[in-house]
């Protein structure tokens, strides 16, 4: 689960795989703007077959809560 | 297709995509959205028509700014395509949030100022650029302002939106080079929550979900594959169980299923869609393992056939494997292989296509989604064209004669007898308003005769008609097999003693059969009744145009000084006797004088 979500990550802003760690935010990674942050929502919900709510949505501005979310509408 | 992958499908495609042998075709995009994420979608419909998708995407909010010029590079002689969104809850509110509250008189007004920003826009763009407009229509609401009564009479929030729709139908066509995008029909094969994302509009404009933005990318490209003529013209058909259901060879005449009711009737449907294409000018052939008497026999004596043999331009009903048999319909038909889509419900046929002849489009037909074969076809957007001429209209039946007249060929061993038996009859007229647009769309698609390759729209072609030191002269073919239409074009241009030829081209469907050498004599012919003393060839090699090279050193003319990029030639036009060859059945020309009077040549010199 948590390496998918790297590899989605990392697909998503087009940078390596070992660039993305679970401390990953917009902060670190130059190309995860406001655009990025949207393709990446729903190539996520599209993969783990999910719906994020608007406020989780606004809330998963890490790596490391992106897969929290995610980890709680996967069972 | 596109219809099946994932967005993260998507973007692994487009991160491994080498491009840059590709043509690019540069889009800008003008919108008062976020449709950023567009992109990917576009990029791989791009990939799969094989062109390299350039996106530029105009700032947020700033249509009206940007149609007038405000952002240099945007819109200019490079665009190829502009996209323009004009959201109508961003545009709009009176219309459409706020709709309920208004007097009729302050719709009136409101309306009134948006059919203003459209004319504006649109206007404005044309100004900027020649590229192809594609403006997205507004969505009608699904749930209208005034409830159910919305629908009773005028007033209503539906047929405002409706009637602003059709205004700008009516300022597309206008203006030429433009075409609506229909987001309702997008929306209503996606379904309303699969169309939009609500919580990406609130909190970034973006209105559009993944399978909306994937559903209009796709519908963008069908006009962008026609304008650069990646639309495919020919569709092969497998038999067994495409046509009909089951196997002629084996459950006879009176076991296949086609017939008015289930099963059978999802073969009757869709043959039907095929016939429609048929009428479209899509050229239908056969390809089928099978005893070709067998085939015959349910063409001629199947009571539901709705397809018939007159349909067809050329067949392959044999033995031979399925790939040879399309190379040899490509060639038999005079047409590429990229312009082929190959339909057939076997597996292995479908993958040995995909396989050595990736050039041709495939359509997988399952038999156990028989019923779905002809939404499937109907869906596919890849006959689709820019304009339907009446030329189109009857393309089917053009190339079917083609087919004939190559069978023929093969039987005829001397070249003057098969042209005799052809019973060609040439019509050879100045252009009128009714060709003007038949004549504009040859310069657009001509290639290979093509002496000079200018490309001209209809109102270029008009100007050339009503100018008097011009005449558009134009070409009709006819033979015993049927009516070729418009296929020949030339344009001559007068200056001093001479006269130049501006444009002389032929439709490559005709090449082959010495016409050109008798429209060339009937061209020169009227330069000389107009009085002019020299005739100017002039030809401008291209990728394409080669076997046109040495058309006019064939045919009597000296090479003269080349000026830039063009060869020249020259004719002299007082010793010219003309003389078509003998074997043409009938030679018409009808050259009604124009009223300007032709230059005196001896005053001149």
């Amino acid at each position: 689960m948590k390496a998918r979500v790297l590899e989605i990550v990392s697909n998503v802003l087009n940078v390596p795989v070992d660039r993305v760690s679970e401390d990953s935010s917009p902060d670190t990674i130059k190309e995860w703007d406001s655009l990025m942050h949207m393709n990446l929502v729903l190539t996520l919900e599209e993969e783990f077959g999910v719906h994020f709510s608007d406020e989780q949505i606004m809330e998963m501005l890490s790596v490391g809560q992106i897969i929290r979310t995610v980890l709680e509408l996967v069972p | 297709m596109m219809g099946n992958l994932s967005l993260s499908d998507i973007q692994r495609v487009l991160q491994t995509a080498d491009v840059g042998q590709l043509p690019k075709v540069r889009i800008s995009v003008l919108r008062n959205i976020t449709i950023e994420s567009l992109a990917p979608y576009l990029r791989y419909a791009g990939l799969e028509a094989g062109l390299d998708v350039v996106l530029r995407f105009g700032d947020f909010d700033n249509v009206v700014q940007e149609s007038l010029g405000a952002q240099p590079g945007l819109l200019d002689e490079t665009t190829d395509v502009v996209l323009v969104f004009e959201y109508l809850e961003a545009l709009s509110p009176t219309l459409s949030l706020r709709y309920a509250e208004h007097s009729p008189e302050q719709v009136q007004t409101e309306v009134y100022r948006v059919q203003e920003l459209i004319h504006t826009v649109l206007e404005a763009i044309r100004r900027q650029t020649p590229a192809l407009i594609l403006w997205h229509g507004f969505e009608p609401p699904l749930h209208p302002a005034l409830g159910i009564v919305d629908s009773n009479g005028a007033g209503g929030q539906g047929s405002t939106i409706a009637a602003l729709n059709d205004f700008a139908r009516t300022e597309i066509a206008a203006l030429g080079g433009a075409y609506f995008v229909d987001l309702e029909r997008c929306r209503g094969r996606v379904g309303e929550m699969g169309f939009y994302d609500f919580r990406y509009w609130h909190i970034g404009r973006a209105p559009y979900a993944r399978d909306g933005l994937r559903e209009i990318a796709a519908e963008e490209f069908k006009f962008i594959r026609a304008l650069r003529g990646r639309n495919r013209k020919c569709l092969v058909l497998d038999c067994d169980n495409v046509l009909w259901g089951g196997i002629v060879g084996e459950d006879g005449l009176a076991g296949i299923k086609l017939s008015a009711g289930y099963p059978g009737s999802s073969y009757r449907d869709f043959q039907m869609e095929l016939l429609q294409l048929y009428h479209r000018g899509v050229i239908l052939t056969l390809n089928s393992k099978n005893n070709e008497s067998d085939v015959w026999e349910v063409f001629d004596h199947h009571p539901d056939m709705v397809l018939r043999r007159e349909h067809l331009a050329a067949w392959r009903i044999n033995w031979q494997d399925k790939v040879s048999n399309l190379r040899e319909l490509a060639t038999e038909l005079n047409i590429g292989l990229d312009s082929m889509v190959f339909a057939d419900d076997s597996e292995f046929e479908v993958n040995m296509v995909r396989e050595l002849l990736p050039e041709v489009q495939v359509i997988h037909l399952p038999v156990k989604d028989a019923t779905q074969s002809r939404r499937d076809l109907a869906a596919s957007g890849l006959f689709d064209t820019l304009v339907l001429s009446n030329e189109d209209r009857k393309r089917g039946a053009l190339y079917q004669a083609e087919g004939e007249r190559e069978r023929l060929r093969t039987q005829l061993r001397d070249l003057d007898t098969y042209y005799a038996s052809l019973a060609m009859k040439l019509d050879i007229h100045l252009s009128d308003e009714f060709t003007v647009p038949r004549i504009a769309q040859l310069t657009q698609k001509t290639n290979q005769f093509n002496m000079t390759t200018r490309r001209y729209t209809d109102s270029d072609i008009r100007r050339f008609v009503t100018e008097e030191r011009a005449d558009v002269i134009c070409l009709h073919l006819s033979d015993r097999f049927g009516d070729s239409g418009l296929v020949g074009v030339a344009i001559l241009t007068y200056h001093e003693t001479s006269a130049t030829f501006d444009t002389l081209l032929m439709s490559c469907r005709v090449l082959g059969r010495k016409v050109e050498d008798a429209f060339l004599d009937a061209c020169l012919q009227l330069a000389r009744t107009r009085g002019y003393v020299q005739a100017i060839g002039q030809f401008i090699p291209t990728a394409k145009n080669g076997l046109a090279a040495d058309f006019f050193a064939r045919h009597g003319f000296r090479r003269v000084e080349d000026r830039d990029e063009v060869q020249r030639f020259a004719f002299d036009l007082t010793d010219h006797v003309p003389q078509a060859p003998s074997f043409f059945e009938h030679i018409k020309i009808d050259f009604v004088p124009n009223p300007p009077s032709p230059p005196d040549p001896k005053s001149v010199r």
